[in-house]
């Protein structure tokens, strides 16, 4: 079967309505229609390349890789936090409407200021902190750091977020309290505190035993439904919870 | 943060849960609470009874007997049996036992809890049948 075959599969019009919101011209966001020809392959992502290149070049939305890597193309389906990439039209029947993603300031059309999401990544500390090497580090003859892979197992799901932060538009806690670290932020926090070459967990349980961190967490779990590399956040977070609460009886005893 | 941009921000309506099928399990699985806390609070009127006397005892048991007070106690069993089915699939991720190195399988967890309701139920039924 050659392309135009396979393109002339299924081709169709569909209806999507975007919500624009143009600062410059109106104070008030408002819903905006588009008829698009489209196929079994057509992603949104796709759909909305259609209408900046063919029909409306005053849209304004974020995307990079085109392959659910890049995290960039993030926006709500019908409700919905989805990547656009990975969104493909032929799943949806009637009405699809498109939004920028929940609970992030909008700055114009489907762009969000995502500040704060990286306020959170950097308040956990997402890296690799050792303060007490084996043996200090020698740009002569670096050693690598040894890792079984039973040690790799126990936090590699964790490792694959793509920080596209559809988990904190999926999250009633952070839409309440935007000062909830969140789910990808709680979730990269737990990844490092599980890496056996890692020994920043001290700094980084201030940080998670705050009513900001884990504990605002109430288990929702729609954050690992939306995840779209299935990092699953939720038991990320609220094993975290099980953490912050053995790290807070230690300190007890210690006094 | 940029608090001009931060500002625009809507607040979450009260009614965010209604927005969406999942938010309404959620709520649900939260909501269980209810009729549990009237099972709660008719055991322990029972002891209260109890203390009180014969009388008061045998009032507490018409009570107990009385059709609304057995729906009510009903929906608090299938709260009870609901909110387990929801927590025990949520245990392993929030628990995630390890042997040996081995991760232990999700259902494998799901299915020792189950078994766990089980035993107390048969026990529960072994010291109450006899009476």
């Amino acid at each position: 079967m050659n392309t135009e075959q396979i393109n002339a599969k299924n081709v169709s019009t569909k209806h999507i309505s975007v919500k624009r919101y143009l600062p410059d011209s109106s104070a008030e966001p408002y819903w905006q229609q588009y008829e698009l020809p489209v196929d079994d392959s057509t992603s949104l992502l796709d759909a909305l390349n259609h209408i900046k290149e063919q029909l409306d070049s005053t849209l304004s939305y974020r995307w990079s890789c085109r392959m659910a890597i890049c995290g960039s193309c993030g926006v709500m389906v019908n409700g919905i936090p989805k990547l656009g990439c990975k969104t493909f039209l032929r799943d949806y029947e009637g009405e699809i409407r498109i939004e920028p993603l929940s609970h992030f300031p909008v700055q114009r059309d489907l762009v969000v200021d995502m500040e704060i999401f990286l306020e959170h990544l950097a308040a956990v500390k997402p890296y690799l902190i050792d303060d007490n090497p084996v043996k200090a580090f020698d740009p002569q003859t670096p050693e690598p750091y040894q890792q079984s892979p039973e040690q790799l197992a126990r936090y590699k799901q964790f490792a694959n977020c793509i920080n596209c932060g559809l988990c904190y538009s999926a999250c009633p806690q952070f839409g309440l309290n935007p000062e909830f670290l969140g789910p990808a932020a709680l979730t990269l926090a737990h990844r490092y505190n599980l890496d056996s070459r890692d020994h920043g967990k001290k700094q980084r349980m201030a940080e998670l035993n705050r009513h900001e961190g884990v504990w605002s967490c109430t288990f929702v779990g729609f954050c690992s439904k939306v995840c779209p590399k299935h990092v699953d956040p939720a038991a990320a977070v609220n094993q975290g919870k099980v953490e912050a609460a053995k790290h807070t009886l230690i300190a007890l005893f210690k006094g | 943060m940029d608090k001009s941009s931060s500002q625009r921000l809507p607040p979450l309506k009260r009614n965010w849960w209604l927005k969406h099928r999942f938010f309404k399990l959620y709520m649900l699985r939260e909501a269980t609470v209810l009729p549990l806390v009237f099972f709660t609070l008719c055991l322990i009127a029972g002891m209260v009874a109890l203390l009180q006397g014969a009388e008061s005892w045998q009032g507490w048991i018409a009570f107990m007997g009385s059709p609304i007070v057995l729906v009510l106690n009903l929906l608090a069993l299938a709260a009870s049996l609901f909110h387990a089915a929801t927590f025990f699939v949520l245990f392993p991720r929030v628990m995630p036992l390890r042997i040996a190195g081995h991760s232990l399988p999700d259902q494998a967890i799901v299915a020792g809890q189950w078994a766990g309701v089980v035993a107390v139920a048969l026990l529960f039924f072994w010291l109450f049948g006899r009476a």
